[in-house]
Protein backbone atom coordinates (compact mmCIF):
# COMPACT_ATOMS: atom_id res chain seq x y z
CA UNK A 1 0.00 0.00 0.00
CA UNK A 2 1.42 3.51 -0.97
CA UNK A 3 2.53 5.41 2.17
CA UNK A 4 -0.26 8.34 1.55
CA UNK A 5 -2.95 5.52 1.05
CA UNK A 6 -2.37 4.36 5.07
CA UNK A 7 -4.42 7.79 6.10
CA UNK A 8 -6.45 8.02 3.27
CA UNK A 9 -10.05 6.51 4.10
CA UNK A 10 -11.75 4.82 1.51
CA UNK A 11 -14.91 6.21 1.08
CA UNK A 12 -17.34 3.28 0.96
CA UNK A 13 -21.46 4.11 -0.12
CA UNK A 14 -22.50 0.96 -1.00
CA UNK A 15 -22.74 -2.91 -0.04
CA UNK A 16 -21.94 -5.56 -2.57
CA UNK A 17 -23.78 -8.29 -4.11
CA UNK A 18 -23.20 -11.23 -6.60
CA UNK A 19 -25.06 -11.31 -10.28
CA UNK A 20 -26.03 -14.89 -10.24
CA UNK A 21 -28.07 -15.71 -13.16
CA UNK A 22 -31.42 -14.64 -14.60
CA UNK A 23 -34.89 -15.17 -13.64
CA UNK A 24 -35.54 -18.91 -15.11
CA UNK A 25 -37.69 -21.62 -15.04
CA UNK A 26 -36.95 -25.25 -16.35
CA UNK A 27 -36.67 -24.21 -19.41
CA UNK A 28 -36.41 -20.74 -20.16
CA UNK A 29 -35.10 -17.69 -19.17
CA UNK A 30 -35.88 -14.21 -18.83
CA UNK A 31 -32.90 -11.71 -19.20
CA UNK A 32 -34.86 -9.23 -18.41
CA UNK A 33 -34.62 -9.75 -14.40
CA UNK A 34 -31.37 -10.65 -12.66
CA UNK A 35 -30.98 -12.35 -9.91
CA UNK A 36 -28.69 -10.92 -7.20
CA UNK A 37 -27.29 -12.22 -4.38
CA UNK A 38 -26.70 -9.35 -1.53
CA UNK A 39 -24.03 -9.14 1.04
CA UNK A 40 -24.75 -10.22 4.44
CA UNK A 41 -28.20 -11.03 3.81
CA UNK A 42 -29.53 -14.15 4.56
CA UNK A 43 -33.17 -14.13 4.90
CA UNK A 44 -36.10 -12.85 2.74
CA UNK A 45 -36.95 -10.46 5.43
CA UNK A 46 -33.58 -8.94 5.62
CA UNK A 47 -34.01 -7.57 1.51
CA UNK A 48 -37.35 -5.48 2.10
CA UNK A 49 -34.23 -2.68 3.40
CA UNK A 50 -32.65 -3.37 -0.07
CA UNK A 51 -36.11 -3.27 -2.33
CA UNK A 52 -35.72 -0.20 -4.69
CA UNK A 53 -32.43 0.50 -4.35
CA UNK A 54 -30.26 1.53 -7.29
CA UNK A 55 -27.74 -1.13 -8.19
CA UNK A 56 -24.82 -0.48 -10.45
CA UNK A 57 -22.88 -3.22 -12.99
CA UNK A 58 -19.35 -1.74 -13.63
CA UNK A 59 -17.27 -3.46 -16.23
CA UNK A 60 -13.78 -2.16 -18.17
CA UNK A 61 -14.03 -1.41 -21.96
CA UNK A 62 -11.41 -1.54 -24.35
CA UNK A 63 -11.71 1.73 -25.21
CA UNK A 64 -12.39 4.69 -23.08
CA UNK A 65 -15.31 6.97 -23.05
CA UNK A 66 -15.25 10.11 -21.03
CA UNK A 67 -11.88 9.57 -20.15
CA UNK A 68 -12.42 5.78 -18.76
CA UNK A 69 -12.15 2.49 -19.46
CA UNK A 70 -15.12 1.83 -17.20
CA UNK A 71 -18.45 1.81 -17.65
CA UNK A 72 -21.64 0.63 -15.76
CA UNK A 73 -25.01 -0.35 -16.38
CA UNK A 74 -27.82 0.94 -13.78
CA UNK A 75 -30.69 -1.17 -12.66
CA UNK A 76 -33.53 -1.21 -9.93
CA UNK A 77 -33.78 -3.75 -7.20
CA UNK A 78 -37.36 -4.74 -7.40
CA UNK A 79 -38.41 -7.65 -5.18
CA UNK A 80 -37.23 -10.46 -3.64
CA UNK A 81 -36.48 -14.03 -5.05
CA UNK A 82 -36.41 -17.18 -2.84
CA UNK A 83 -36.04 -17.23 0.91
CA UNK A 84 -32.17 -16.82 1.24
CA UNK A 85 -31.37 -13.52 0.77
CA UNK A 86 -31.72 -13.00 -3.24
CA UNK A 87 -32.96 -10.38 -4.70
CA UNK A 88 -34.68 -9.41 -8.29
CA UNK A 89 -33.40 -6.55 -10.36
CA UNK A 90 -34.26 -5.03 -13.39
CA UNK A 91 -31.54 -3.12 -15.19
CA UNK A 92 -32.11 -0.38 -18.41
CA UNK A 93 -29.86 -3.00 -20.31
CA UNK A 94 -30.40 -6.38 -19.50
CA UNK A 95 -26.93 -7.53 -18.18
CA UNK A 96 -24.63 -9.89 -20.52
CA UNK A 97 -23.89 -13.45 -19.46
CA UNK A 98 -20.65 -12.50 -19.16
CA UNK A 99 -21.16 -10.47 -16.17
CA UNK A 100 -22.51 -13.56 -14.50
CA UNK A 101 -20.83 -14.78 -11.15
CA UNK A 102 -18.80 -10.62 -11.35
CA UNK A 103 -20.39 -8.33 -8.39
CA UNK A 104 -22.44 -5.28 -8.60
CA UNK A 105 -22.87 -2.21 -6.26
CA UNK A 106 -25.81 -1.89 -4.24
CA UNK A 107 -26.07 1.50 -3.48
CA UNK A 108 -27.67 3.21 -0.50
CA UNK A 109 -30.35 5.51 -1.92
CA UNK A 110 -32.79 6.09 -2.62
CA UNK A 111 -33.16 5.88 1.24
CA UNK A 112 -35.83 5.19 4.07
CA UNK A 113 -33.95 5.86 6.53
CA UNK B 1 -18.16 -43.53 37.15
CA UNK B 2 -18.63 -43.12 33.38
CA UNK B 3 -15.92 -41.24 31.41
CA UNK B 4 -17.17 -37.69 31.21
CA UNK B 5 -16.49 -36.43 27.79
CA UNK B 6 -19.58 -34.62 27.97
CA UNK B 7 -19.93 -31.96 30.76
CA UNK B 8 -23.46 -30.47 29.85
CA UNK B 9 -26.00 -32.99 29.78
CA UNK B 10 -29.74 -32.98 29.56
CA UNK B 11 -31.19 -33.07 32.69
CA UNK B 12 -33.90 -31.35 35.24
CA UNK B 13 -32.57 -28.46 36.02
CA UNK B 14 -29.79 -27.73 33.86
CA UNK B 15 -30.52 -24.42 32.29
CA UNK B 16 -30.55 -24.00 28.66
CA UNK B 17 -30.03 -20.21 26.29
CA UNK B 18 -32.50 -20.36 23.77
CA UNK B 19 -30.93 -19.75 20.34
CA UNK B 20 -34.39 -19.56 17.91
CA UNK B 21 -37.45 -18.50 18.26
CA UNK B 22 -39.60 -15.40 19.88
CA UNK B 23 -37.41 -16.41 22.92
CA UNK B 24 -33.97 -16.30 21.57
CA UNK B 25 -31.23 -14.74 23.49
CA UNK B 26 -32.88 -15.79 26.85
CA UNK B 27 -32.38 -18.64 29.50
CA UNK B 28 -34.70 -21.19 30.60
CA UNK B 29 -34.12 -24.50 33.06
CA UNK B 30 -35.32 -27.32 31.87
CA UNK B 31 -38.38 -29.45 34.11
CA UNK B 32 -38.75 -32.70 31.93
CA UNK B 33 -37.46 -34.50 29.30
CA UNK B 34 -39.88 -35.50 27.12
CA UNK B 35 -37.81 -37.77 23.96
CA UNK B 36 -34.46 -37.33 22.71
CA UNK B 37 -35.28 -34.55 20.54
CA UNK B 38 -37.37 -32.14 23.23
CA UNK B 39 -37.79 -31.16 27.07
CA UNK B 40 -39.71 -29.23 28.63
CA UNK B 41 -38.47 -25.98 30.05
CA UNK B 42 -39.80 -23.21 31.90
CA UNK B 43 -38.44 -19.66 33.18
CA UNK B 44 -40.48 -17.25 35.65
CA UNK B 45 -37.81 -15.33 36.34
CA UNK B 46 -36.58 -14.81 32.87
CA UNK B 47 -40.25 -14.60 30.83
CA UNK B 48 -39.53 -17.63 28.99
CA UNK B 49 -43.42 -19.44 29.28
CA UNK B 50 -43.28 -23.21 30.11
CA UNK B 51 -43.14 -24.95 26.88
CA UNK B 52 -41.84 -28.11 24.88
CA UNK B 53 -38.85 -26.85 22.91
CA UNK B 54 -36.30 -29.13 20.75
CA UNK B 55 -32.81 -29.31 21.75
CA UNK B 56 -31.82 -28.41 18.36
CA UNK B 57 -33.28 -24.66 19.65
CA UNK B 58 -31.43 -24.60 22.66
CA UNK B 59 -27.14 -24.59 23.79
CA UNK B 60 -27.02 -26.17 27.57
CA UNK B 61 -25.07 -24.13 29.75
CA UNK B 62 -22.85 -24.68 32.31
CA UNK B 63 -25.56 -23.69 35.47
CA UNK B 64 -27.22 -26.91 36.80
CA UNK B 65 -30.02 -26.13 39.39
CA UNK B 66 -29.22 -28.52 41.79
CA UNK B 67 -31.92 -31.10 43.57
CA UNK B 68 -34.75 -29.89 41.12
CA UNK B 69 -37.53 -31.54 41.27
CA UNK B 70 -39.27 -33.23 38.15
CA UNK B 71 -42.10 -31.15 36.68
CA UNK B 72 -42.31 -28.58 39.05
CA UNK B 73 -44.79 -25.65 38.76
CA UNK B 74 -43.99 -22.55 37.52
CA UNK B 75 -43.87 -20.37 40.94
CA UNK B 76 -41.57 -23.56 42.65
CA UNK B 77 -39.04 -23.24 40.81
CA UNK B 78 -39.00 -19.10 40.73
CA UNK B 79 -38.35 -19.95 43.90
CA UNK B 80 -35.75 -22.37 43.45
CA UNK B 81 -33.93 -20.07 40.85
CA UNK B 82 -33.89 -17.07 43.41
CA UNK B 83 -32.51 -18.94 45.82
CA UNK B 84 -29.81 -20.32 43.78
CA UNK B 85 -29.10 -17.03 41.74
CA UNK B 86 -29.52 -18.84 38.39
CA UNK B 87 -29.87 -15.35 36.82
CA UNK B 88 -26.76 -13.42 38.59
CA UNK B 89 -25.19 -16.42 37.90
CA UNK B 90 -25.69 -16.68 34.21
CA UNK B 91 -25.01 -12.76 33.92
CA UNK B 92 -21.86 -12.95 35.67
CA UNK B 93 -19.87 -15.60 32.52
CA UNK B 94 -18.32 -14.87 29.58
CA UNK B 95 -20.40 -15.97 27.33
CA UNK B 96 -23.54 -13.99 28.67
CA UNK B 97 -21.18 -10.93 28.58
CA UNK B 98 -20.29 -11.19 25.64
CA UNK B 99 -23.74 -11.82 24.25
CA UNK B 100 -24.73 -8.77 26.13
CA UNK B 101 -21.87 -6.64 24.67
CA UNK B 102 -22.89 -8.03 20.98
CA UNK B 103 -26.07 -6.68 20.86
CA UNK B 104 -24.92 -3.09 22.41
CA UNK B 105 -22.32 -3.28 19.82
CA UNK B 106 -25.21 -3.50 17.37
CA UNK B 107 -27.51 -0.70 18.55
CA UNK B 108 -24.94 1.82 18.31
CA UNK B 109 -26.01 4.66 16.37
CA UNK B 110 -23.94 6.08 13.62
CA UNK B 111 -22.76 8.74 16.35
CA UNK B 112 -22.01 6.54 18.90
CA UNK B 113 -19.47 4.18 16.78
CA UNK B 114 -18.06 7.47 15.62
CA UNK B 115 -17.27 8.06 19.51
CA UNK B 116 -16.23 4.28 20.31
CA UNK B 117 -13.62 4.71 17.40
CA UNK B 118 -12.46 7.60 19.24
CA UNK B 119 -11.58 6.40 22.80
CA UNK B 120 -10.53 3.17 21.62
CA UNK B 121 -7.98 5.50 19.81
CA UNK B 122 -6.87 7.21 22.93
CA UNK B 123 -6.99 3.95 24.94
CA UNK B 124 -4.83 2.45 22.39
CA UNK B 125 -2.12 5.88 22.52
CA UNK B 126 -1.70 5.38 26.14
CA UNK B 127 -1.44 1.34 25.75
CA UNK B 128 0.93 1.59 23.58
CA UNK B 129 2.98 3.82 24.92
CA UNK B 130 3.44 2.30 28.15
CA UNK B 131 4.29 -1.27 26.13
CA UNK B 132 6.85 0.76 24.27
CA UNK B 133 8.14 1.78 27.33
CA UNK B 134 8.36 -1.50 29.15
CA UNK B 135 10.00 -2.68 25.72
CA UNK B 136 12.97 -0.62 26.09
CA UNK B 137 13.48 -0.82 29.92
CA UNK B 138 13.53 -4.70 29.22
CA UNK B 139 15.97 -4.55 26.13
CA UNK C 1 -36.21 -0.60 -17.67
CA UNK C 2 -37.24 1.50 -20.67
CA UNK C 3 -38.84 4.54 -20.75
CA UNK C 4 -42.20 5.53 -21.82
CA UNK C 5 -42.83 9.58 -22.61
CA UNK C 6 -46.58 9.14 -21.43
CA UNK C 7 -47.96 7.50 -18.54
CA UNK C 8 -50.86 6.55 -20.80
CA UNK C 9 -48.98 4.46 -23.22
CA UNK C 10 -47.37 1.27 -22.67
CA UNK C 11 -44.62 1.49 -25.18
CA UNK C 12 -44.35 4.32 -27.99
CA UNK C 13 -47.50 4.26 -29.75
CA UNK C 14 -48.94 1.75 -27.73
CA UNK C 15 -52.05 2.92 -25.61
CA UNK C 16 -52.36 1.69 -22.27
CA UNK C 17 -56.54 1.62 -22.24
CA UNK C 18 -58.51 -0.19 -25.11
CA UNK C 19 -60.60 1.83 -27.68
CA UNK C 20 -63.81 0.82 -25.19
CA UNK C 21 -61.88 1.29 -22.02
CA UNK C 22 -61.11 5.05 -23.35
CA UNK C 23 -64.97 5.31 -24.24
CA UNK C 24 -65.96 4.26 -20.72
CA UNK C 25 -63.45 6.67 -18.99
CA UNK C 26 -64.17 9.34 -21.06
CA UNK C 27 -67.55 9.35 -20.19
CA UNK C 28 -69.33 11.40 -23.55
CA UNK C 29 -72.26 9.27 -23.39
CA UNK C 30 -73.24 11.36 -20.05
CA UNK C 31 -72.80 14.63 -21.58
CA UNK C 32 -75.95 16.12 -22.71
CA UNK C 33 -76.75 16.72 -25.94
CA UNK C 34 -77.22 20.16 -27.24
CA UNK C 35 -79.52 19.86 -30.38
CA UNK C 36 -78.04 22.37 -32.41
CA UNK C 37 -80.44 24.52 -34.67
CA UNK C 38 -80.04 22.91 -38.65
CA UNK C 39 -78.49 26.05 -40.88
CA UNK C 40 -81.05 26.30 -43.53
CA UNK C 41 -79.64 24.11 -46.76
CA UNK C 42 -80.28 26.86 -49.07
CA UNK C 43 -78.77 29.73 -47.14
CA UNK C 44 -75.49 28.00 -46.42
CA UNK C 45 -75.53 27.44 -49.60
CA UNK C 46 -75.63 30.94 -50.98
CA UNK C 47 -73.00 31.67 -48.00
CA UNK C 48 -70.33 29.31 -49.52
CA UNK C 49 -68.93 30.71 -52.85
CA UNK C 50 -66.08 29.52 -54.28
CA UNK C 51 -63.65 32.25 -54.91
CA UNK C 52 -61.36 31.46 -57.92
CA UNK C 53 -58.06 30.16 -57.72
CA UNK C 54 -55.22 32.56 -58.35
CA UNK C 55 -51.54 32.16 -58.45
CA UNK C 56 -50.44 33.74 -55.51
CA UNK C 57 -52.68 31.28 -53.80
CA UNK C 58 -50.86 28.51 -54.78
CA UNK C 59 -47.40 30.24 -53.70
CA UNK C 60 -49.11 30.54 -50.64
CA UNK C 61 -50.18 27.36 -50.26
CA UNK C 62 -46.68 26.30 -50.87
CA UNK C 63 -44.80 28.61 -48.72
CA UNK C 64 -46.81 28.55 -45.61
CA UNK C 65 -45.85 26.82 -42.78
CA UNK C 66 -48.36 23.80 -42.13
CA UNK C 67 -51.36 24.28 -40.69
CA UNK C 68 -51.13 24.58 -36.81
CA UNK C 69 -53.87 22.00 -36.48
CA UNK C 70 -51.72 19.28 -38.76
CA UNK C 71 -48.60 19.96 -36.70
CA UNK C 72 -50.79 19.45 -33.26
CA UNK C 73 -51.60 15.93 -34.61
CA UNK C 74 -47.92 15.15 -35.53
CA UNK C 75 -46.09 16.77 -32.60
CA UNK C 76 -46.57 14.41 -29.20
CA UNK C 77 -47.28 17.76 -26.76
CA UNK C 78 -46.99 16.40 -23.34
CA UNK C 79 -50.34 16.16 -21.75
CA UNK C 80 -51.75 18.97 -19.47
CA UNK C 81 -51.69 17.53 -15.71
CA UNK C 82 -54.86 18.46 -13.41
CA UNK C 83 -52.62 17.19 -10.39
CA UNK C 84 -51.40 19.73 -7.67
CA UNK C 85 -47.98 19.97 -7.43
CA UNK C 86 -47.24 19.34 -3.93
CA UNK C 87 -43.45 19.06 -2.25
CA UNK C 88 -42.81 15.38 -0.98
CA UNK C 89 -43.59 14.58 2.60
CA UNK C 90 -40.53 14.84 5.06
CA UNK C 91 -39.42 11.47 6.76
CA UNK C 92 -40.34 11.13 10.21
CA UNK C 93 -37.11 10.77 11.01
CA UNK C 94 -35.84 13.66 9.43
CA UNK C 95 -36.43 17.17 11.83
CA UNK C 96 -34.60 20.03 12.10
CA UNK C 97 -31.19 19.65 13.64
CA UNK C 98 -30.95 16.23 12.17
CA UNK C 99 -27.49 15.19 10.67
CA UNK C 100 -27.70 13.41 7.51
CA UNK C 101 -25.33 11.17 5.49
CA UNK C 102 -25.03 12.36 1.95
CA UNK C 103 -25.45 9.21 -0.35
CA UNK C 104 -24.67 10.90 -3.57
CA UNK C 105 -23.09 13.70 -5.26
CA UNK C 106 -20.18 16.23 -4.60
CA UNK C 107 -20.46 15.53 -1.14
CA UNK C 108 -21.26 12.15 -0.59
CA UNK C 109 -20.30 10.64 2.48
CA UNK C 110 -20.48 14.13 4.78
CA UNK C 111 -22.88 14.44 7.36
CA UNK C 112 -24.37 17.58 7.60
CA UNK C 113 -26.93 19.12 10.00
CA UNK C 114 -30.71 19.66 8.09
CA UNK C 115 -32.26 23.10 8.68
CA UNK C 116 -35.50 22.65 6.93
CA UNK C 117 -37.91 21.76 4.17
CA UNK C 118 -38.20 24.09 1.35
CA UNK C 119 -41.21 24.69 -0.30
CA UNK C 120 -39.96 22.28 -3.68
CA UNK C 121 -39.60 19.36 -1.04
CA UNK C 122 -35.39 19.52 -1.08
CA UNK C 123 -34.10 20.32 2.11
CA UNK C 124 -31.72 22.85 3.37
CA UNK C 125 -28.88 21.47 4.81
CA UNK C 126 -25.56 22.86 5.87
CA UNK C 127 -22.45 21.45 6.79
CA UNK C 128 -21.38 23.64 8.66
CA UNK C 129 -18.97 24.97 6.27
CA UNK C 130 -16.26 25.85 8.56
CA UNK C 131 -16.60 22.37 9.63
CA UNK C 132 -16.55 20.04 7.02
CA UNK C 133 -16.92 22.23 3.98
CA UNK C 134 -20.42 21.53 2.84
CA UNK C 135 -22.21 24.65 2.12
CA UNK C 136 -25.60 25.96 2.26
CA UNK C 137 -27.62 23.44 0.02
CA UNK C 138 -30.48 21.70 -0.86
CA UNK C 139 -30.68 17.88 -0.74
CA UNK C 140 -33.28 15.34 -1.85
CA UNK C 141 -34.05 13.22 0.89
CA UNK C 142 -34.16 10.27 -1.32
CA UNK C 143 -30.42 10.78 -0.96
CA UNK C 144 -29.67 10.87 2.17
CA UNK C 145 -29.62 8.88 5.52
CA UNK C 146 -31.41 10.34 8.83
CA UNK C 147 -29.31 9.72 11.58
CA UNK C 148 -30.72 9.66 15.12
CA UNK C 149 -28.26 12.36 16.44
CA UNK C 150 -29.41 15.95 16.52
CA UNK C 151 -28.07 18.91 16.86
CA UNK C 152 -30.09 21.52 18.98
CA UNK C 153 -30.83 24.36 17.00
CA UNK C 154 -34.51 25.40 18.74
CA UNK C 155 -32.74 28.42 19.30
CA UNK C 156 -30.90 29.63 15.73
CA UNK C 157 -33.25 31.81 13.28
CA UNK C 158 -33.00 30.19 9.63
CA UNK C 159 -33.10 33.06 7.60
CA UNK C 160 -36.35 33.23 5.27
CA UNK C 161 -34.28 34.47 2.19
CA UNK C 162 -32.97 30.59 1.84
CA UNK C 163 -35.71 29.28 -0.42
CA UNK C 164 -35.65 27.93 -3.64
CA UNK C 165 -34.71 30.70 -5.85
CA UNK C 166 -31.83 31.58 -3.59
CA UNK C 167 -30.19 28.38 -5.07
CA UNK C 168 -31.33 28.76 -8.35
CA UNK C 169 -28.51 28.77 -11.18
CA UNK C 170 -27.90 31.47 -12.72
CA UNK C 171 -28.09 31.40 -16.81
CA UNK C 172 -24.99 31.69 -18.20
CA UNK C 173 -25.17 33.60 -21.40
CA UNK C 174 -24.48 31.50 -24.33
CA UNK C 175 -21.46 31.54 -25.71
CA UNK C 176 -21.98 28.77 -28.15
CA UNK C 177 -21.92 29.49 -32.01
CA UNK C 178 -20.66 33.25 -30.99
CA UNK C 179 -17.77 34.59 -32.26
CA UNK C 180 -16.33 34.49 -28.39
CA UNK C 181 -16.48 31.05 -28.55
CA UNK C 182 -14.64 30.73 -31.57
CA UNK C 183 -11.55 32.74 -30.87
CA UNK C 184 -11.13 31.06 -27.66
CA UNK C 185 -12.12 32.92 -25.28
CA UNK C 186 -12.99 30.73 -22.97
CA UNK C 187 -15.88 30.83 -20.29
CA UNK C 188 -14.09 32.28 -17.02
CA UNK C 189 -14.27 30.07 -13.92
CA UNK C 190 -17.07 32.00 -11.68
CA UNK C 191 -16.40 33.30 -8.35
CA UNK C 192 -18.41 32.29 -5.55
CA UNK C 193 -20.63 35.83 -4.73
CA UNK C 194 -19.16 37.48 -1.82
CA UNK C 195 -22.68 37.93 -0.43
CA UNK C 196 -23.24 34.18 -0.19
CA UNK C 197 -20.03 34.06 1.67
CA UNK C 198 -21.40 36.22 4.10
CA UNK C 199 -24.67 34.40 4.56
CA UNK C 200 -22.93 31.29 4.76
CA UNK C 201 -20.90 32.58 8.19
CA UNK C 202 -23.99 34.22 9.31
CA UNK C 203 -26.04 31.30 9.11
CA UNK C 204 -23.31 28.97 10.60
CA UNK C 205 -22.50 31.02 13.12
CA UNK C 206 -24.99 29.75 15.68
CA UNK C 207 -25.38 26.57 14.19
CA UNK C 208 -21.46 25.65 14.99
CA UNK C 209 -21.64 27.33 18.52
CA UNK C 210 -24.63 24.79 19.11
CA UNK C 211 -22.51 21.63 18.24
CA UNK C 212 -19.71 23.20 20.10
CA UNK C 213 -21.91 22.32 22.95
CA UNK C 214 -21.83 18.45 22.44
CA UNK C 215 -18.35 16.54 22.78
CA UNK C 216 -17.47 14.99 19.60
CA UNK C 217 -20.22 16.45 17.60
CA UNK C 218 -17.29 18.71 16.02
CA UNK C 219 -15.23 16.03 15.12
CA UNK C 220 -18.24 13.79 14.11
CA UNK C 221 -19.35 16.32 11.16
CA UNK C 222 -16.03 17.01 9.59
CA UNK C 223 -15.28 13.21 9.43
CA UNK C 224 -17.00 10.82 6.89
CA UNK C 225 -19.50 8.36 6.76
CA UNK C 226 -18.11 4.75 4.89
CA UNK C 227 -19.36 1.31 5.06
CA UNK C 228 -16.43 -1.33 6.26
CA UNK C 229 -15.97 -5.07 5.49
CA UNK C 230 -18.88 -6.80 7.54
CA UNK C 231 -21.29 -3.92 8.03
CA UNK C 232 -24.62 -4.72 6.54
CA UNK C 233 -26.01 -1.36 5.71
CA UNK C 234 -29.33 -2.91 6.76
CA UNK C 235 -27.97 -4.09 10.42
CA UNK C 236 -26.58 -0.87 10.96
CA UNK C 237 -28.65 1.40 13.38
CA UNK C 238 -27.72 5.33 12.43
Amino acid sequence: MPFVALFLKKLCLYSKGRFLGFKRGKRNQYEHTALVQLEDVNSKEETTFYAGKRIAYLYRAPTAKKGTNVRCIWGRITRSHGNSGVVRAKFRHNLPPSAMGSSVRVMLYPSNI
Amino acid sequence: MVQRSFKRLVEVGRVVLITHGADAGKIATIVDIVDHNRAIIDGPTTGVSRQVIAYKNTVLTDIVVKRLPRTIGSKALAKFLEKEQVVEAWQKTAWAKKLDARKRRSNLSDFDRFKLMRLKKQQRNVVDRQVALLRKERA
Amino acid sequence: MAKTAHKNQLAPGISRLSHSKVFSKRATYKAKKESKPKADAAEAKKAFVRKPYVKEDLVDVLTAKKNELVQAAVTPRPKHSRKALRAPKLRKSITPGTVLIMLAGRFRGKRVVFLKQLKSGLLLVTGPFKLNGVPLRRVNQAYVIASSTKVDISGVKIDSKFNDAYFKHEKEAKLKGTEEEFFGKEAQKKEHPAHKLADQKLADKDIVAAVAKVPYLASYLSSTFSLTKGQAPHKLKY
